[in-house]
């Protein structure tokens, strides 16, 4: 069967799934008894086990396996949650990422699980499972025997086979569960098995064993089977008989009473357990997080009370449908040709001055912009895709570091175009992990500084005005304004006399300068002096600002500043010579015209007076070599003034022609990047006309 | 036995070139081209072709030939080479024939002023005409076209 049409769903879904593992042993950790989590989280392996292995990808399947006998002891109680286990499970989400990652690449998945298979078959023998936690310690002593038994639930016994154990059990036979371990170097595996069989076979009856007799005939088992048996010898004895087969490793035997026979049983049906339990379970997530009193406002819960309640609605049939982002790319291209003839008809109407045809065209475009509300509406993705790795990252950075951070998201549900979340997620990766490395202080700093434990890292998000503003703020040590000048002076980013003109703002900004990082020792995270100015480097690129706000000791907030869109902007249209340039309004501060006498030169750079202060006056024919206008041989020459942060800058501008909304358009692969041109524009008439990038301008 | 292949036929200057069909997307009259600064010399700019900005170049200027006047002759053959779409001006482009392989044959060192390492071969059509067969990977380049550029500088 060709499984490549299947193969996007698979992959989509599993993310899904992997996200949702995720979140809820996120809110596990802080909630460990809350047995209705794992019964979700269980859920979840569970289906993803099944839809990796009827992809084919074993290796997924069988380490999601694993995963989910760990939490069926725990879903049972027979199994307390403690950090060791925490780790390894997250460990395992993570390999099983980039699986689906390497997947997602065109990859088969594959990927080394072994070791931690065995480190989860090791939990749920109970070999780690130190005592210190009192829950488990009770039920240890029959338990301690079934967990063993777990390890291959992949038994699953039929409603015959276990009525025929247990009737056996009732006549008075010994019930005996083995796993018989073969040595890994043995060659004739097949041979071994077959022999281990024939010795039980003639003492006994094997009831059920895994994998199939069949697979262990034709070698398709690693270097361990398991079988039911039922015998009347002495396990000691039994024992014996099969490591008298050369080359057998180590037989583990567990004799089964009626009790755990029937814990077997269960385990058998849970995967029908498993349906009739989610109807229940809608609720109790929500319902148990208030009941939890321990460590209740801990970042993970936070997030979850707006996170469990979508996951619940999923289940009921969904009024969305998925959608092939190129198809959407397609309609915004289609739309920015409409967007095109628009203003090219409402140009021949005005000039026709036919009443109907002038009705007729602005009602059309009336149409058009409500559509291209909607098409814009389509792109628009919430920020959560990108906000939703970021707890378990920072539970990792915390962990790793030796910190407490509790993270809390607001705002997640902001939505942002696509092609702008697509690319702000290394960003905000940075931002994070500057904040949980340099900004949070080590826990006795804290307790120091008579601060509470637990830092706080407040991860914002929301809309104003044409922006979506994504705020990162800490309450740790803050900016000290002197470090970072030392820092800067010492790596020779600025000079003395530099450094003591600069304002607060400024001395911000340095951290974000090439080469930077103040940091004294460097560390796993952070701190090799890259990052910060290719964060800004990116952000700048998407059109947006960051700007740091700083209290010594008491914090930071990096605030970075988005446009909505990309595909679609307001601006200027400005004629020079013969050519016309389009400038973004979003860095525009104001238009003017300027008398030739009114500039002045200094050290040979053109300046103008512009309220108040003096700011560069560039040449813009200059820089583009624009042959047909030359703003020196004007009286009087149009301005623009543009803006990037705080500093200024007039363009000189031969004629305005007006405000229009544009749609951008890249200008091809071949063409390398061209300095002072973001892109490109197609006008009313069809003609192609550039879009200024100001930032480049403004040194 | 060589492969039948489609070429596009175009000329600069008395040249007549070759490129093969499923790299032509089509070939247009001139259209208005808007200057782009800061550029290579021979990029004229870019076009709008049905909503796509595509990049023009002059390709009697990337092979340093003298330039032309543009007439009603002058063509745009956009190609796609390697998901780049650039579009070629060309004096004329009005044949599109059938071609065996075997009859391409490895080019001399320099063809109407052409470095070899542009040029798939040279193929023999009819009695007296030489059709030069273009490599557009090569000829689209960049690596290559910075080293011109420096040496141009």
């Amino acid at each position: 069967m060709d499984m490549n049409q299947y193969l996007s769903m698979f992959i989509d879904e599993s993310n899904d799934h992997l996200q949702s593992l995720n979140e809820n042993m996120l809110l596990l950790e802080s909630n460990p008894n809350d047995l209705s989590i794992v019964q979700i989280i269980f859920r979840s392996a569970h289906t993803l086990k099944g839809m990796a292995a009827t992809m084919g990808y074993e290796d997924l399947a069988s380490l999601t396996h694993q995963m989910e006998n760990v939490l069926d002891l725990v879903r049972n109680e027979k199994l307390a949650m403690q950090d060791f286990i925490f780790d390894t499970l997250f460990k395992g989400l993570d390999i099983l990422e980039s699986m689906v990652e390497d997947i997602t690449q065109g990859g088969e998945g594959k990927a080394d699980v072994s070791g931690l298979v065995t480190q989860l078959q090791a939990i749920v023998r109970g070999e780690v499972v130190s005592t210190k936690n009192g829950g488990t310690v009770e039920q240890a002593s029959i338990k301690n025997n079934v967990p063993a038994i777990k390890t291959s639930s992949a038994i699953q016994l039929d409603e015959f086979q276990y009525s025929v154990l247990d009737q056996s059990i009732a006549e008075g036979h010994r019930v005996l569960y083995l796993e018989v371990f073969i040595r890994e170097n043995c060659q004739l595996k097949a041979v071994r098995a077959y022999m281990v069989f024939d010795a039980l076979e003639r003492s006994g009856e094997v009831i059920k064993s895994y994998p199939s007799v069949q697979d262990i005939e034709q070698e398709k088992f690693d270097h361990s089977f398991s079988l039911y048996y039922i015998t009347q010898k002495d396990p000691a004895e039994l024992e014996q008989l099969i490591l008298n087969v050369s080359e057998v490793d180590r037989v583990e035997l567990v004799e089964l009473d009626h009790e755990s026979l029937k814990q077997m049983g269960e385990l058998a049906t849970s995967t029908s357990e498993v349906a009739a339990a989610s109807v229940q379970l809608e609720l109790p997530p929500v319902d148990s997080e208030p009941s939890n009193k321990t460590v209740s406002e801990t970042a993970a819960v936070n997030q979850s009370a707006s996170k469990t309640a979508p996951k619940a609605v999923t289940s009921t049939p969904s009024r969305t449908i998925r959608v092939d982002i190129e198809r959407l790319d397609v309609l915004m291209n289609l739309f920015s040709e409409l967007l095109i003839d628009r203003v090219r008809l409402e140009q021949l109407a005005s000039e026709a001055k036919d009443h109907a045809l002038t009705e007729t065209v602005e009602h059309m475009s009336r149409v058009s912009s409500d559509l291209q509300n909607i098409v814009l509406k389509l792109r628009m993705v919430p920020v959560d895709t990108v906000f939703n790795r970021f707890p378990r990252m920072v539970r990792d950075l915390a962990k790793s570091l030796d910190k407490k951070i509790d993270l809390v998201i607001t705002g997640a549900e902001t939505e942002l175009d696509r092609t702008v979340i697509d690319e702000i997620g290394d960003p905000l990766v940075h931002l994070l992990r500057n904040a949980v490395d340099h900004g949070i202080e080590p826990v006795s700093d804290r307790l120091a500084a008579g601060k509470p434990e637990m830092g706080t890292v407040n991860l914002r998000a929301f809309h104003s005005g044409n922006h979506v503003f994504i705020e990162i703020e800490e309450d740790g040590r803050g900016i000290y304004r002197d470090n970072v000048l030392k820092s800067a002076l010492k790596k020779g980013i600025v000079t003395q006399e530099q450094a003591n003109a600069m304002s607060d703002e400024e001395v911000n900004q340095l951290l974000f300068a090439a080469g930077f990082s103040t940091a004294e020792k460097i560390s796993d995270v952070s701190g090799r002096g890259v990052g910060l100015d290719v964060v800004k480097a990116k952000i700048t690129a998407l059109g947006g600002h960051v700007t740091i706000y700083s209290t010594p000791g008491k914090g930071t907030n990096f605030s970075v500043q988005l446009p909505l869109t990309l595909s679609i902007i307001a601006a200027m249209m400005v004629q020079m010579g013969s050519e016309k340039y389009a400038i973004p309004l979003s860095s525009i501060v104001e238009t003017g015209i300027i008398k030739k006498e009114q500039i002045r030169s200094v050290h040979g750079n053109n300046m103008i007076e512009f309220r108040g202060s003096h700011i560069p006056l560039i040449s813009l024919s200059g820089i583009f070599g624009i042959k047909d206008f030359n703003e020196a041989s004007e009286d009087e020459t149009e301005i623009v003034v543009i803006q990037k942060g705080d500093r200024m800058a007039a363009l000189a501008i031969d004629e305005f022609i007006g405000q229009n909304e544009i749609v951008l358009k890249s200008l091809g692969k071949y063409l390398p990047q061209v300095k002072g041109i973001s892109g490109a524009t197609i006008l009313g008439d069809g003609q192609v006309a550039l879009i200024l990038d100001p930032n480049v301008f403004i040194k | 036995m060589g492969e039948e292949l489609k070429v596009i036929v175009f000329k600069l200057g008395n040249e007549e070139y070759g490129i093969e069909v499923e790299k032509v997307q089509t070939i247009e009259r001139m259209l208005p081209i808007t200057r782009v600064p800061k550029t290579y010399t021979f990029v004229r700019g870019v076009i709008n072709l049905r909503g796509v900005v595509i990049p023009v170049i002059d390709l009697r200027g990337r092979f340093n030939l003298p330039e032309g006047e543009y007439t009603d002759q002058t063509r745009i053959i956009i190609v796609a080479v390697n998901e780049m779409e650039v579009g070629f001006i060309v004096d004329s482009a009005n044949d599109v024939i059938d071609l065996n392989t075997d009859r391409i044959e490895s080019p001399p060192e320099v063809v109407g002023g052409i470095k070899a390492k542009y040029l798939d071969g040279v193929a023999k059509i009819g009695d007296d005409r030489l059709l030069i067969m273009l490599n557009l990977a090569e000829v689209l380049k960049k690596s290559e076209i910075i080293q011109l550029e420096s040496i141009e500088d």
